[in-house]
């Protein structure tokens, strides 16, 4: 889609799935995340949606913003009442009770609902193979209840509760690598997106919609309220978060890695983390050490692209080669 | 507002809505190719057929994309003339574009397995919905391709058939549009290629003047400066490096 760019914002869907109206903070890219990704899907889906922001803001009695039929589920089990709407579906047709073909579940969650607390629930749907969408909306600490810390919250960052002083440099730890865990079930679909790059969202999550199974779609979404950020960096902080590599776009389809955007160099971190409020009291050689952990994992990622088809060709040749003979 | 009935259910829709954005936003499923929301409806296609009742007792076979709800209106999708009706529709357009993927789905939903017509050769996977042809006018606005000729003649193509169209900025929206996939576009180092039915046209990408990525065809460039006015300047820069 990011080729026809100039006139596809005038051929997709007009119809919102996520009206205006709603309360998120300016400038929320979970929001904008939601909006695109729910353009993507047609009508025929029902949504289970965790407890975070996207819940907070979209249905506050006696209102609500979803025009497809939702359910609020809890942080912990998300992918858990996914997996039972798809399954009572299956066991209705089953008994003859008329049910519309083919609905679509979709899971949304957080980064603290996935990679937290909500981790085996959604790990258990994945290994059972149920055919539902995940959707996670990562903005990288648990925003709704006042900036904590979750596993997802990238090394450095400052929030509430871990904040930055003299003994301590804001977050401990490494962002969790939710993508790859995912990938390590070996689903038929896992990628990674960003509303920054719109059309490659909603390319990403029809095909995830599309693909029987389980599919993962890990999609960042800017907070300027938890990021201390302005809120018109939005889109242009989503673009750096890619562009430095931080934020790698890639898919992985039945195991096989392909990176989404060609980036022959990287630009460097410092550009993505100096406007941001949360990395503020960075000194230059942690900067230096997440510059040199992001070349690492990149290069990882790449190594694995390439690997990938490489694979691919030999396959399509030994192919090739049967049919001759 | 409007109240009609579709399948038994009684739905409320405002005025001026076409019957299948009514089913469609009630989950009511009918099947559908050239249908298009960003262009005035055509009713080229005929798989979304309809059997309607009007309020005065009148029956009638209509395509749901351009007829316009009315007040008492019944409408059924799934009786089994209308399953005749579109079994024979799809025959006819497998006999037509054999290896067109989205068409052999559709068949496979209506159960339709073989074609009893003959198989044609050298449509590619056209089925003449004029999706292109439409949104190169109405949103795009160069009308560079068109339908030519009458009955069985009639092809996509650009004006005096050849591999080439003046107007035509290369923006891809035809390929975008079109439903069976009939249309392609490629772009290798610095060309664009848009393949229709009978005809092929390159084109030169602009490269970006800081990151050196082609961006958008030189023509298109071109044009979108000439329509808003701004100076062609502007464009050097692809918009991930423009300020």
């Amino acid at each position: 889609m990011e080729k026809y760019a100039v006139y596809v914002p005038r051929l997709i869907k007009r119809k919102e799935k996520f009206a205006p109206g709603h309360r998120a903070c300016i400038g929320c890219g979970e929001a904008l995340a939601v909006r695109l990704a729910f353009k993507a899907l047609d009508n025929n889906i029902v949504v289970a949606n965790a407890t975070g922001c996207m819940e907070i803001v979209a249905s506050q009695i006696p209102y609500t913003t979803w025009h497809v039929p939702w359910i609020h589920t809890l942080f912990e089990n998300t992918a858990a009442v996914a997996s039972g709407i798809e399954a009572g579906y299956k066991a209705m047709k089953r008994k003859g009770v008329q049910v519309p073909d083919n609905v679509k579940v979709i899971a949304m969650a957080g980064d603290g609902g996935t990679s937290d607390i909500g981790l085996q629930a959604l790990s258990g749907a994945l290994e059972r193979g149920h055919d539902f969408v995940y959707l996670c909306f990562d903005n990288e600490a648990y925003m709704n209840t006042g900036v904590q810390r979750s596993s997802a919250t990238p090394y450095g960052a400052v929030t509430t509760t871990s904040p930055a002083g003299k003994n301590s440099i804001g977050q401990f730890s490494w962002k969790k690598n939710m993508p790859e865990i995912a990938a390590a079930h070996n689903i038929p679909y896992v990628a990674t997106a960003c509303h920054s790059y719109p059309f490659d969202l909603m390319d990403k999550v029809a095909k995830a919609a599309s693909i029987p199974g389980p599919a993962y779609v890990h999609i960042l979404s800017v907070c300027p309220t938890g990021w201390r950020s302005p809120t018109d960096t939005v889109v242009k902080l989503g673009r750096l978060a890619v562009e430095t590599g931080i934020f790698p776009l890639y898919e992985v389809e039945n195991g096989q890695y392909k990176m989404s955007i060609e980036l022959p160099k990287l630009k460097p971190v410092k550009d993505y983390l100096k406007q941001q409020g949360r990395f503020r009291h960075l000194s230059d050689d942690i900067i230096a050490k997440i510059q040199e952990r992001v070349e690492i994992e990149y290069q990882k990622l790449v190594e694995k692209a390439e690997n990938g088809s490489k694979r691919a060709k030999r396959k399509s040749k030994t192919g090739a080669a049967k049919i001759s003979t | 507002m409007v109240k009609l009935t579709i399948n038994g259910r009684e739905i409320t829709v405002e005025e001026g809505t076409t019957i299948l954005h009514a089913a469609r936003e009630n989950n009511i499923y009918i099947p559908t190719l050239c249908e298009n929301e960003a262009v005035a409806p055509y009713g080229a296609c005929r798989l979304c057929l309809v059997e309607i009742t009007t309020a005065r007792g009148r029956e009638r076979l209509v395509t749901s994309c351009i007829y316009l709800v009315e007040e008492g209106l019944t409408v059924r999708t799934d009786t089994e003339r209308i399953g005749r009706i579109r079994r024979m529709l799809l025959e006819l357009l497998l006999a037509r574009c054999a290896d067109s993927e989205v068409i052999h789905d559709l068949a496979r939903q209506a159960s339709v397995t073989r074609t009893r017509f003959t198989k044609q050769t050298g449509n590619n996977k056209c089925i003449l919905c004029a999706n292109c042809a439409r949104t190169c006018e109405e949103v795009v606005g160069v009308a560079a391709i068109s339908l030519a000729r009458r009955g069985v003649d009639r092809e996509m193509t650009t004006p005096f058939n050849e591999d080439f169209s003046e107007v035509c900025i290369g923006c891809g929206s035809c390929a975008y549009s079109c439903p069976t996939s009939a249309i392609t576009l490629e772009d290798t180092d610095g060309t664009r290629v848009i393949n229709w039915p009978h005809n092929q046209m390159e084109f030169k990408m602009k490269a970006c003047s800081v990151c050196g990525k082609y961006w958008a065809p030189e023509k298109q460039v071109e044009y979108v400066a000439r329509t808003s006015g701004t100076p062609l300047s502007d464009y050097d820069a692809c918009p991930d490096c423009r300020e």
